[in-house]
């Protein structure tokens, strides 16, 4: 009998003889890595977010369909110019200690982020300026823009708001940060229990959560971290482990599944997997090489074997179908044409050396890399495996000479708008980082981006997008090769996963409910 | 005096290893490759912002400039703050150093306790059945990898027999935060807590038992040869002729002298441990100093790596000079060879 079982057995044998409540539900949690920060001012990997969602509210969230739900703020109204967001804040909204959530919490919050400049403030770089966000009332808070910035709206629940009163008192001479750090002065439904960094971290359900909680609610979240197959085995066969991290072995999955007790639950994200090409460094700087490496690439293998995922056809993933070019067809793998594309080339006629990049030690990295050594070698051209751990490729990204020819990355939005996608990929101003490793640097592709996000017109805004992709596709900035599919192995009695286009918010655990 | 003598050199010698170490440490890890502003700030940080940290750590001044800073808030005390957990690294450090040497030192108990006794049975039936068993099992324990022990132990008790836990120190309900020393064992017994105590020493078992596999065979092995070497000695043979009764003779007068050798090896697998047990704690989710010291390595956390490294060396230098101290205690030929 698992340790799941006999909890619910108990319980139900304590109800039967009418005695104590139920037990409380945990769940316990993989995640591979470790949790950095939980200052809202500072967090910027998933795992951060992980953690932040859970014990902070914002504003506004984000639901499974990308769009923008209240929290804090009950409504929020938008100027004509699009340059002045006023929201308004619930008359219930309570920060965990039972003070209320008033806009001087939330002005309070942004000054804060944009002094410490870390973590969501490169969100509001240009776009929001200190004294920029204004208390109209104690329940009403208005930012003001410093441009019209589009993708504004998605990126507002980045900000997470902070309790003011309780952080000033214990501020420091650093803003709090050493006291945020390791302690939680949020409106979320979650409060910090332990966290024991390099081990694990657990969270308590708040009973007088302002929003309430559904039915079967989660009463604590447990993340044991390890990135140990074994170590996972090992947690679920004893009954502990409740949900895996979504970067399982496929065995592990398997395993799990045969265990009994776990379903696989699977969402289409919209993070995509490129092969990013150096557009600026030989031979990958001729459109040809770039279209006959696309060619040159066997979708179907990598996105059914290799990584499992789904079909991308253009920069952009499907999740964001009002934006989507659904005319652009899928890439295909057909090596004539490939051959083709290469004689069209300024570099036809002789062997053509190529650097193909991906992360060390990262095995279905290296298996797609092979892959496509067999293909361009057949094209002639002269292969060099680049093997890089993850520092050295955030170092190599920074200049265009050190930057391989081919890089295998993925990338996902930071918020719920093709803005996420397209600027931090794209845009001049982006460059140099693992994100845009194509070196695209086109001034016709800024002038879109920026276009697109100084207009508030949604449909105007969906026709750029889709001009945009259609230039980047004919540019064959990237090879597209799929959008990831994430999986967790849940215990039966846990539902609730649904993929957000947002950092983590699908481990919102208000949103998941225990059924057994 | 000539013990005197002998102190001083050591300490002097211990004082230029660690400033040697610093020098080594921060040139490295100055070279190694990545961009700690960038890595600490995530992939979305604008050239602004990683400027300003760059500039806010020192990263623009030159090399010379940097290890003066570092080596003047190493003489404070204060190793600087870790990007990867935002808080001073002492404090990482501190609540992490403890979870190590508590896994350490259960780590070096099990290797004696086991060690000892079968260097010692091993070398009493030299070339029988016993030794040869002795010889085998240390030769299979030394070799064998404390990952893949690791992880052998994890599945057999964990995912097949569910007889011991295979992560962290404690059950996430039991509430107990670890006071003076930061050994679970100890505090639990300090506050009169039997019942976290047994359960740290569950959750201590797997781990300590595989990192102490390979610390064991070698034991066994050194105290085995050093037993039958001493075992050769005329006054041994005389003890014999006069007829000592056997367990005087083995335990008396030739298990001190034996202890020299596999002595001087627990103390540098003690010292060594401290920063070589992060596959274990890896594997067991165990919150300890060597899987702190590896994330930040990956993070290129700078001031933490340093941090960590000097912590190491430190406590290497240290428990070298103790045991060299307690060598010559034990054997006054030692200490005459080093005051010369």
């Amino acid at each position: 009998m698992t340790k799941h079982r006999l909890l619910a057995a108990t319980a139900l044998s304590t109800l039967m003889l009418g005695a104590a409540p139920a037990m409380a539900v945990t769940v316990t949690m993989n995640t591979v890595q470790i949790f950095g920060t939980i200052d809202p001012a500072k967090i910027s990997d998933y795992t951060d977010y992980m953690a932040a969602v859970n014990l902070y509210d914002g504003l506004v969230s984000v639901d499974s369909a990308g769009n923008i739900i209240p929290e804090l703020a009950e409504s929020w109204t938008v100027s004509d110019d699009a340059k002045e967001v006023t929201y308004k804040l619930r008359d219930d909204a309570k920060f965990a200690d039972g003070s209320p959530v008033e806009a001087s919490d939330v002005v309070y919050t942004v000054e804060r982020l944009l002094r410490i400049n870390q973590g969501p403030a490169n969100l509001f770089a240009g776009v929001l300026a200190p004294g920029s966000v204004t208390a109209v009332d104690a329940k009403t808070v208005k930012f003001t823009l410093s441009k019209t910035f589009a993708p504004f709206l998605t990126t507002v629940p980045a900000i997470f708001i902070l309790n003011e009163e309780l952080v000033k008192a214990n501020e420091g001479s650093d803003d709090g940060q050493t006291w945020l750090a390791t302690n939680v002065a949020g409106a979320g439904a979650y409060s910090l229990k332990s966290w024991d960094r390099g081990s694990q971290m657990t969270i308590t359900r708040n009973p007088d959560y302002y929003k309430g909680f559904g039915a079967g609610p989660i009463d604590e979240v447990r993340w044991i971290i390890t990135n140990d197959e074994a170590t996972v085995r090992s947690l679920a066969a004893s009954g502990e482990l409740t949900m895996s991290s979504q970067f399982q072995s496929p065995d592990t999955y398997t395993a799990l599944e045969g265990m009994g007790r776990f379903t696989i639950a699977k969402e289409e994200t919209s993070t995509a997997f490129y092969l990013k090409l150096n557009s600026k460094a030989a031979p990958t700087d001729d459109v040809h090489i770039r279209k006959a490496i696309a060619l040159a690439t066997d979708y179907a293998t990598i996105r059914e074997v290799i990584s499992p995922g789904g079909v991308l056809s253009t920069p952009l993933p499907k999740a964001f179908a009002a934006f989507h070019a659904d005319d652009i067809p899928e890439p295909v793998y057909d090596l004539e044409a490939a051959k083709a594309e290469v004689a069209q080339s300024k570099y036809a006629g002789a062997p053509i050396p190529i650097t193909l990049g991906y992360v060390a030690g990262t095995k279905f990295e290296e298996e797609i890399s092979l892959l496509m050594q067999s293909n361009l070698e057949q094209l002639g051209f002269v292969v060099t495996q680049q093997a890089d751990p993850w520092n050295r490729i955030t170092e190599i990204a920074g200049k265009v000479e050190s930057t391989p020819n081919v890089n295998q990355i993925f990338f996902g939005p930071t918020y719920p708008s093709p803005d996420s996608m397209f600027f931090t990929q794209y845009h001049s101003e982006a460059a140099g980082t693992w994100a845009s490793m194509e070196w695209v640097q086109n001034p016709e592709i800024d002038a879109l981006i920026d276009e697109a996000r100084g207009t508030g017109d949604t449909a105007k805004q969906a026709d750029i997008y889709k001009t945009l992709q259609h230039k980047l596709v004919d540019l064959q900035s990237d090879v597209f090769l799929n959008t990831q599919t994430v999986q967790h192995a849940m215990d039966k009695c846990l539902t609730g996963f649904k993929a957000v286009p947002m950092m983590s918010f699908d481990y919102d655990f208000t949103r998941y409910s225990w059924t057994c | 005096m000539e013990f005197l003598l002998f102190l001083l050199r050591r300490i002097l010698w211990s004082i230029l290893v660690l400033v040697g170490l610093s020098i080594v440490i921060f040139a490295i890890a100055r070279v190694v490759p990545g961009d700690p502003a960038r890595m600490a700030l995530g992939p979305t940080a604008t050239a602004q912002q990683v400027a300003d940290l760059q500039e806010k750590l020192g990263l623009n001044k030159p090399i010379v400039e940097q290890y003066g800073m570092f080596i003047a808030g190493l003489s404070r005390g204060d190793l600087g703050r870790s990007l990867l957990t935002e808080r001073p690294v002492n404090d990482d450090i501190r609540d992490t150093f403890s979870a190590t040497l508590e896994l350490v030192l259960a780590t070096i108990t099990i290797a004696f306790v086991l060690g000892v006794p079968l260097g010692v049975a091993a070398a009493r039936w030299k070339d029988k059945w016993p030794d040869t068993l002795v010889r085998v099992l240390a030769i299979f324990s030394a070799v064998t990898p404390s990952f893949f022990a690791a992880l052998l132990l994890q599945i057999l008790a964990g995912y097949v027999l569910h007889i011991l836990p295979t992560t962290g120190r404690l059950p996430h309900n039991m509430e107990f935060v670890a006071g003076v020393t930061g050994l679970l064992t100890v505090d639990s017994l300090l506050a009169g807590r039997l019942d976290v105590f047994g359960e740290a020493l569950r959750y201590l078992l797997l781990p300590a038992t595989a990192l102490a596999l390979a610390t064991m065979g070698q034991i066994a092995r050194i105290t085995r040869s050093s037993m039958i070497d001493v075992s050769s000695q005329d006054y041994i043979e005389a003890s014999r002729a006069f007829g000592v009764p056997e367990p005087i003779r083995v335990f008396k007068y030739m298990l001190r002298p034996s202890f020299v050798p596999p002595l001087t090896i627990l103390g540098l697998e003690f010292a060594s441990l401290i920063g070589n047990a992060f596959v274990v704690e890896l594997v067991f989710a165990w919150p300890g100093m060597a899987a702190y010291g590896i994330r930040t390595i990956l993070q290129k956390d700078l001031n933490a790596v340093m941090g960590v490294v000097m912590v190491s060396g430190v406590f290497f230098v240290l428990v070298n000079l103790v045991i060299d101290v307690l060598v010559g205690f034990v054997d006054p030929r030692v200490r005459i060879r080093g005051s010369r």
